[in-house]
């Protein structure tokens, strides 16, 4: 992932000051995210729900 | 009688309500071990000692008087440090919650006094169950009895650790990628994640809501079932919890496995993620003495573990960044290294990630029911190696991903993870069963016959 789109965001995610104190954190953690976004697969069907589903019910 | 230490939970029980044994003499044997070991293994957060020695005498006395709490009286618990006890701090190993004092017992712990037993202490864990194991947070990581240099598995590292010690006989850890089944799997015991929404996750510190799982850590199969039938049920309060009939976990136990059929799931460890040498003849062992004992094994496919394992951190991730963001913004220097970048990553994540993880678990779920309308139950890894050495972050990086652990995380199936053997170095090496949804007595079933043909239940770090 691009520095400048991680800083990007990283500030819409109110990293500031993870951003200062810990940059390589954050880089780091960035690189995670997009490694498990990318690994991923979509699922075959367009059709495709969730798990877990939304069930009606009474709350707690 | 000698060496408490090792008995059993079922043997520890018995005896007390005989009054063949006094629950104080037990806990002084414990705690006297404790003293003795701990220092080494750093089991320990929050040992309540005086609590536990002032409820040992109560049960005593109780017992005395006729008044018998089934089935657990006076046996003691440890509790993993993510899970409520009254009174006592539930820091998660963070320097983020040392302040943090439980105003009432988790469903689970509440549910354990009820059966009677003995509240030991809160014991060691990754931060917040998914950073570690760290150096840099205000308690050491716990250590392997087998060899305390090498790591004891996460993130429930206290309860494997100390089980394995002979600390205590039974313990609760949690499991939201595998952090029940990675201690067993490394410290030689046995633990078992429930079908999501068996056991209630209120009063639990959330790591990920729809991936997490309380589950037994035991010596023994036996005792696991015994553990499992007092914390299992429904619970209204938790939005997770099913209504699903519990119980009768110790139905197969002495059933044996003639007629079985196990789907022996070989391209996670052969294809996907070679395991070590010793870790596939171990595999192979169990598969070829459970179909001497008279089982029927088939191979059985299902989606990769790569995809398994982004599936889990999506959402894990995800999920964690909900729950620790506020504080991610405003203490990040309060988190050790390791949870503050894996915590951090859901920052990363967008809402449409998230959503297309949960659409794809839907058809990891339909894969692995569709395996399980074809046999009983599934043998697979749990651990692709040997335990690593604690004191090498490389070591640990490289090896910790090499896990067949997390896909029923995602699938909510039951899986217990247990010893397969000893490794040439002398540590435990590892296998996994996973069942059909709430069909844990198959799981017991299938366990305990190899526990039976190996013996592993009486096999204890030799240094101890």
């Amino acid at each position: 992932m691009d520095k400048v789109i991680i800083e990007l965001l990283a500030r819409r995610a109110g990293l500031d000051k993870a951003l200062a104190e810990f940059p390589e954190d954050v880089t780091a953690a960035a690189e995670q995210a997009s490694g498990s976004v990318a690994k991923m697969k979509a699922p075959s069907d367009p059709r495709a729900e969730p798990w877990p589903p939304m069930r009606v019910g009474t709350g707690l | 009688m000698s060496d408490l230490h090792w008995m059993t939970v079922a043997e520890a029980a018995r005896a007390i309500a005989a009054r063949e044994l006094s629950p104080v003499e037990l806990m002084n044997a414990l705690l006297e071990r404790i003293s003795r070991l701990d220092p080494k293994l750093n089991v320990f957060i929050r040992l309540d000692g005086a609590a536990a020695m002032e409820a040992a005498r109560a049960a005593e006395a109780e017992i005395v008087s006729g008044r018998r709490r089934e089935p657990l009286h006076g046996v003691p618990v440890g509790i993993k440090d993510i899970i409520d006890v009254a009174g006592l701090p539930t820091t998660c190993h963070s320097k983020i919650l040392i302040d943090n004092i439980a105003s009432a017992d988790a469903v689970c712990v509440s549910r354990l006094r009820a059966a009677g037993a003995i509240v030991l202490g809160k014991l060691s864990t990754h931060e917040f169950a998914i950073g570690g194991p760290s150096f840099d947070l205000p308690w050491a990581p716990a250590r392997n009895p087998w060899n305390p240099d090498h790591h004891p598995g996460g993130s429930s590292s206290g309860s494997g650790s100390g089980l394995a010690a002979g600390l205590f006989p039974m313990a609760l850890g949690s499991d939201t990628g595998g952090s029940v089944r990675n201690p067993a799997s490394a410290c030689g015991i046995v633990g078992l994640k429930p079908t999501y929404g068996l056991v209630s996750r209120r009063g639990v510190f959330p790591l990920s809501f729809t991936l997490d799982h309380v589950g037994p850590m035991t010596r023994t199969v036996g005792d696991n079932v015994l553990l499992l039938d007092v914390v299992a049920g429904h619970d209204p309060l938790d939005p997770g919890s099913v209504a699903a009939p519990s119980g009768h976990y110790a139905s197969g136990l002495d059933c044996g496995v003639r007629g079985l059929r196990i789907g022996f799931v070989r391209h996670f460890h052969e294809e996907d993620m070679p395991a070590n040498a010793e870790v596939m003849a171990a595999l192979e062992h169990v598969a070829r003495t459970l179909q001497t004992l008279g089982a029927e094994i088939r191979d059985v496919r299902l989606p990769t573990l790569g995809e398994f394992a982004a599936v889990n951190r999506v959402i894990l991730q995800s999920e964690a960044w909900a729950i620790h963001g506020q504080w991610l913004r405003e203490r990040p220097g309060e988190y050790g290294q390791l949870a503050r970048r894996r915590l951090m990553a859901g920052a990363f994540m967008s809402a449409g990630d998230y959503v297309q993880a949960g659409r794809r678990r839907l058809e990891m779920i339909s894969a692995v029911e569709g395996a399980l309308r074809d046999v009983d139950i599934l043998l697979c890894a749990s651990a692709m190696d040997p335990p690593s050495r604690i004191d090498s972050p490389e070591e640990v990086e490289r090896t910790y991903p090499r896990q067949a652990r997390t896909p029923f995380n995602v699938t909510g199936h039951p899986a217990v993870a247990m010893m397969s053997g000893l490794s040439s170095g002398g540590l435990p090496l590892s296998v996994q069963f996973v069942g059909r949804n709430f069909a844990e007595a198959t799981l017991f079933q299938a366990a305990r016959e190899w526990e039976r043909a190996a013996g592993t239940d009486n096999m204890h770090p030799p240094v101890l």
